[in-house]
C-alpha cells in the first residue's frame, strides 16, 4: 500500500512533467476526434498515429496513444447521442436510448452524463488497475478459449434484454446478424466463405460499417422519407444539464457499469465493445422501469458509457503486468513500447517504473482533461442540432463514408455501409429492430473462434466446458438466467415484456 | 493532420500510378515511392517496413513513404502491389507469408491473389529464427524429451498459432515432419494472442519469435527449448538447434524482405539494389532493429534468390502435407 503511494507519487513527478501533460492533452483531444467521428474509431486513429509517436521517447508516446484511446470513449458517445450514429464501435448501445434522449429534448443531459459516467469510470478503474493489476492479470490469462466461449455465451443472452418489442423479430435479427458474421475466412481451416471472390472480403464484415449503416444511414433515409420534416430542436441552456432525477437514476448505473467493465476489460478479446453491450442488460434487468429502455432511459446511456470507459483501464491491466496484448489497441501499444526499445514483459512494472507510473498518474490527470474539455463541448455539440436537415444531412452521409473509408482504406466497406443502410431502412419500416443484428456481427466471430478452439484443446470432447471451473461457473450463471426468463410460464405472472406488450397494446387501443 | 497528410500522399500516388505520363528517360526516383506493409501498424512488417523506409529516404533523398494496406493475412497488399505499375515506385515488404498464401490458395482450388513470379525479390532485410517454448510448469526440459513425448502420445501436446497457415503454424509443421511427431493445433487470431494462450497454460508449446518471448523466459515463465536457425541465438546461447539435434529440415525463419513487381526495369532494380545495400549499413537503421532485437541479415541477388526459393520451397511442401482440413 505504502509502496505503492510511494510509486504513484514518482508517477505524478512524471505525469505533471510539461512535455507529459502536452502529450496526454495531444492524446486526449484526439481522441476525442477520432471518437466524435464516426467510423474512425480508437484503433483506427492509434494506428494512424503510431508512426508520428516514434519520434517522442517512450513515456510520451505511450501517454499520447493511451489518451487517444480512452478519449474515444468520451467522443464515442457524442454522436450516437445526437444522430444516432456511433462514433465507434462500444458506442453502438448509446445509440438506442441516447438517441431517443436527445429527441426529447435531452441530449444535453444525455451528453453530460455520458461525460460525467464517463469521468467516474475512468477514474476508479485507474485506481482499480493501479492496486489490483499483477492478481487480476494472472486471473486474466486464465480466461483461456473455454472461459472466452461461455463469457460470450452470456453476452448473447443479453439480447433478451435488448429489444422493447417482439421477441421473435428480435431472435430474427440476431439470427441475421450471426450469419453476417459468418461471412470471411474460416480461421481454423483457412476456407473462405462467402467471399464470392471479393479478397477484402475475407477479413469478414467489419462492426462499424454495419452499425454505421444500419443505426445512422437508414436513420437520415427514414426521416427524409417522412412527409413532414421533423422539428429542428432548439435547445435552450438550461434544458443542457441533467436534471435532480437524471442524476439519481444515473448514479447507481455508472456505479455498475465501472466494475463491469474493468472486469470485462481484463479479459483477453475485444472486450470493450461487449462491456457496453452487457451492462446494458444489466441495467434493464435491475431496472423498475425496464419499458423505458429503448424510450430514453438515462440509465441505458449511464451504464454502458462508463462501462466502455472502465473497460479501457480494464484492459491495460494484462498489458502492463504481463506484457501481452488483451485486444488489439493494447497490442498497437505494445509494439509502440517495442519501437522504443522497451521490451514489455512480466518486470516491466521492476525495470521502467517511471514509464508504468508515470503512465498511470497520466490517466487520472487525462481524465480530468478530459471531463474539462468534453461538458464544455456539451453545449456546442447539441447545438449542432440546429443546423436545418437538409444541411446537416447530407453532411453526416459525407462523414460517415469518409470515416468508414478511412479506417481500412477500403472502398468495400463503403458498399457494405451503404447496402446496411438501406437494408437498416427497410427494416425499421416493418418494424424489427436492428441493434440485434450488431451484437450478432461482434459476437459470431468470436463465439464460433472461441469454441472451436476450446475444441481443438480438448481433441472434441465438450466436457472442456465442465471441468474448468471459470467457465463451468459462467455457463451456470447463463443457464440460471434462462431458468428465470421461463418463471413467468410456471407462475403465470407477467414480466416486464407481457406488461410492456399490454401497455403498448392500450396506447394504440 | 497526420491523416489527412497520409490520404492526400496516397491519392497523389495512386494519381500518378494511373494517370503516369511518366517519360522513359525521366531519373529514379522523380516523385514519391510507396513501401507497401500488407499488416497494420505495430506488427512485424510495419514495424520493419518505417526504420528501412527513413533510411531509404535518406539515401535516395526523395520521399519514401510506408503505406499500410492491410487485409486476409496480408494478401490484400501483395495483391496490390503484385498488380501495379512495374516502375519501382510501390515496393512491397514481404514476410515469410508470402510464399504461403499462393500455396494456400492452391490448396483450396480458388483462383490464387497473387503468385510468387509476381515478384523481383530485392533485398532480404532481416531473418529471426523461432524458438520452441513450453511453460515452465511442464515436464520437458529437452527438445528431446519433449520429441519423444510427442511420438509416445500422437496428438496429445498442443500449441497455439497465430492463424492456420500462418508462420507460426508452418514452424511447427516443419518440426512435426522432420521429427515424425503428431502435436494437436490450435489456431488464434495473431501471434499475441497465441503467445497469452500459452502463458495462460491453454496450450503446451509454441514456436515464436525470440524478441516476444523472451521477457517470459527471464521471467521464468517459459522455457526455451530449441531453435529453428541455422545457428543458436545470441540472447539463449545454451538452447541448441534443430539442426543440431538431427533435425536439419526444420529451419524456419520469420524473415522480412522488399521486392518490387515483376516487369521492373533492370535499371531502377540495380538502384534499389544499391540503395537496400547502404540502408543496412546505416548506424540509425542498425539502432532501430537493434531495438527490436531483430537480427539484420542482409542478402541479395542470387544468394536471396537462393534463400527466398529454399525456404518457398520447404513451405510449400508444408502447406501440402498440412493440406486441405476437413471437418468430421
Amino acid at each position: 500500500m505504502l509502496e505503492t503511494l510511494q510509486n504513484l507519487l514518482l508517477g505524478f513527478s512524471v505525469a505533471f512533467t510539461p512535455a507529459v501533460l502536452l502529450y496526454a492533452f495531444v492524446g486526449c483531444l484526439i481522441g476525442t476526434v477520432v471518437g466524435v467521428l464516426p467510423g474512425i474509431g480508437p484503433l483506427a486513429g492509434i494506428s494512424l498515429l503510431l508512426p508520428a509517436s516514434f519520434g517522442l521517447n517512450a513515456t510520451n508516446a505511450i501517454v499520447m496513444l493511451a489518451g487517444i484511446y480512452y478519449g474515444a470513449m468520451y467522443g464515442g458517445s457524442t454522436t450516437s447521442i445526437l444522430m444516432r450514429i456511433p462514433g465507434e464501435a462500444a458506442s453502438v448501445i448509446t445509440c438506442i436510448d441516447g438517441y431517443a434522449m436527445a429527441r426529447k429534448g435531452r441530449a444535453g443531459a444525455a451528453l453530460a452524463i455520458a461525460a460525467v459516467g464517463s469521468y467516474f469510470a475512468g477514474t476508479v478503474s485507474v485506481v482499480l488497475l493501479m492496486f489490483l493489476a499483477p492478481p487480476l492479470a494472472s486471473f486474466a490469462l486464465r480466461f483461456g478459449p473455454p472461459e472466452y466461449f461461455a463469457l460470450l455465451l452470456l453476452g448473447l443472452l443479453v439480447l433478451a434484454y435488448m429489444s422493447s418489442g417482439s421477441m421473435l423479430k428480435a431472435l430474427a435479427m440476431a439470427a441475421f446478424g450471426l450469419l453476417l458474421g459468418m461471412i470471411g475466412i474460416d480461421q481454423m481451416t483457412g476456407y473462405f466463405r462467402f467471399a464470392y471472390g471479393v479478397v477484402e472480403l475475407g477479413d469478414g464484415i467489419g462492426v462499424v460499417p454495419v452499425a454505421v449503416g444500419l443505426f445512422g444511414l437508414s436513420e437520415i433515409l427514414a426521416t427524409a422519407g417522412q412527409e413532414k420534416p421533423p422539428e429542428v430542436l432548439k435547445p435552450k441552456l438550461k434544458e443542457l444539464l441533467p436534471t435532480r432525477t437524471e442524476w439519481r437514476q444515473s448514479a447507481m448505473p455508472i456505479g455498475r457499469g465501472t466494475l463491469l467493465g474493468f472486469l470485462i476489460g481484463i479479459i483477453p478479446g475485444s472486450a470493450h465493445i461487449i462491456s457496453s453491450f452487457v451492462s446494458y442488460a444489466v441495467e434493464r434487468r435491475f431496472s423498475k422501469t425496464p419499458e423505458e429502455f429503448g424510450r430514453g432511459a438515462v440509465a441505458g446511456v449511464a451504464g454502458p458509457e462508463s462501462a466502455n470507459n472502465a473497460a479501457t483501464s480494464g484492459a491495460f491491466v494484462p498489458m502492463l503486468a504481463l506484457g501481452v496484448p488483451s485486444g488489439p489497441i493494447p497490442a498497437v501499444m505494445l509494439a509502440a513500447m517495442m519501437v522504443h526499445g522497451v521490451s514489455p514483459g512480466p518486470l516491466l512494472f521492476r525495470q521502467q517504473p517511471e514509464l508504468v507510473w508515470g503512465f498511470i498518474a497520466s490517466m487520472y490527470v487525462g481524465n480530468v482533461m478530459l471531463l474539462v474539455l468534453n461538458l464544455p463541448l456539451v453545449g456546442l455539440f447539441v447545438n449542432l442540432l440546429r443546423v436545418p436537415y437538409p444541411l446537416l444531412y447530407p453532411s453526416i452521409i459525407a462523414f460517415c463514408i469518409l470515416g468508414v473509408y478511412a479506417v481500412n482504406g477500403s472502398v468495400v466497406d463503403v458498399w457494405i455501409m451503404l447496402v446496411m443502410g438501406v437494408v437498416g431502412y427497410v427494416l425499421r419500416k416493418l418494424e424489427f429492430e436492428t441493434a440485434p443484428i450488431v451484437l450478432g456481427v461482434i459476437l459470431a466471430p468470436m463465439l464460433e473462434m472461441a469454441l472451436r478452439q476450446s475444441l481443438a484443446m480438448s481433441d472434441g470432447h465438450y466436457a472442456i466446458f465442465l471441468t474448468r471451473p471459470i467457465a463451468t461457473t459462467l455457463l451456470a450463471v447463463g443457464a440460471i438466467l434462462v431458468l428465470l426468463s421461463l418463471r413467468p410460464l410456471i407462475t403465470r405472472g407477467m414480466d416486464w415484456r407481457a406488461r410492456l406488450a399490454l401497455a403498448e397494446k392500450g396506447e394504440k387501443g | 493532420m497526420t491523416l489527412a497528410r497520409r490520404t492526400a500522399l496516397l491519392l497523389l500516388l495512386t494519381l500518378a500510378a494511373t494517370v503516369a505520363g511518366v517519360p522513359a528517360d525521366e531519373p529514379y526516383p522523380s516523385r514519391p515511392i510507396s513501401l507497401v506493409a500488407p499488416f497494420p501498424p505495430g506488427g512485424v512488417a510495419d514495424q520493419t517496413a518505417r526504420p528501412v523506409a527513413a533510411s531509404m529516404e535518406k539515401v535516395l533523398k526523395s520521399p519514401v513513404g510506408v503505406v499500410n494496406k492491410t487485409g486476409a493475412a496480408g494478401a490484400v497488399g501483395m495483391q496490390f502491389v503484385a498488380t501495379s505499375k512495374p516502375d519501382g515506385y510501390s515496393l512491397l515488404l514481404a514476410l515469410s507469408s508470402i510464399s504461403i498464401i499462393p500455396e494456400a490458395d492452391k490448396i483450396f482450388d480458388r483462383k490464387p491473389a497473387f503468385t510468387v513470379d509476381q515478384f523481383e525479390p530485392i533485398a532480404l532485410i532481416s531473418a529471426d529464427p523461432t524458438i520452441l517454448v513450453v511453460p515452465a510448469n511442464k515436464p520437458w526440459k529437452t527438445a528431446k524429451e519433449f520429441i519423444e513425448d510427442a511420438r509416445k502420445n500422437p496428438g496429445r501436446i498442443s500449441y497455439s498459432s497465430s492463424g492456420i497457415y500462418g508462420t507460426l503454424h508452418m514452424a511447427m509443421e516443419l518440426l512435426s515432419q522432420a521429427a515424425d511427431i503428431k502435436l494437436r493445433h490450435v489456431p488464434f487470431s495473431g501471434g499475441g494472442p497465441a503467445v497469452t494462450a500459452i502463458l495462460g497454460g491453454h496450450v503446451d508449446a509454441l514456436a515464436s519469435g525470440p524478441s516476444v518471448v523472451l521477457p517470459h523466459i527471464k521471467a521464468g515463465t517459459l522455457r526455451a527449448l530449441a531453435g529453428w536457425g541455422d545457428k543458436r541465438i545470441a540472447a539463449l546461447a545454451d538452447v541448441p538447434t534443430f539442426k543440431e539435434l538431427g533435425y536439419p529440415d526444420a529451419e524456419f525463419y520469420i524473415w522480412a524482405g522488399v521486392f518490387a513487381p515483376r516487369g521492373t526495369p533492370e535499371p531502377v532494380l540495380a538502384k534499389l539494389r544499391e540503395t537496400l545495400k547502404q540502408v543496412v549499413a546505416d548506424q540509425e537503421f542498425k539502432g532501430a532493429m537493434d531495438k527490436l532485437e531483430t537480427p539484420i541479415v542482409f542478402k541479395q541477388g542470387a544468394d536471396f534468390q537462393k534463400f527466398f526459393e529454399a525456404d518457398a520451397r520447404r513451405l510449400a511442401e508444408g502447406v501440402r502435407r498440412v493440406g486441405r482440413i476437413e471437418t468430421k
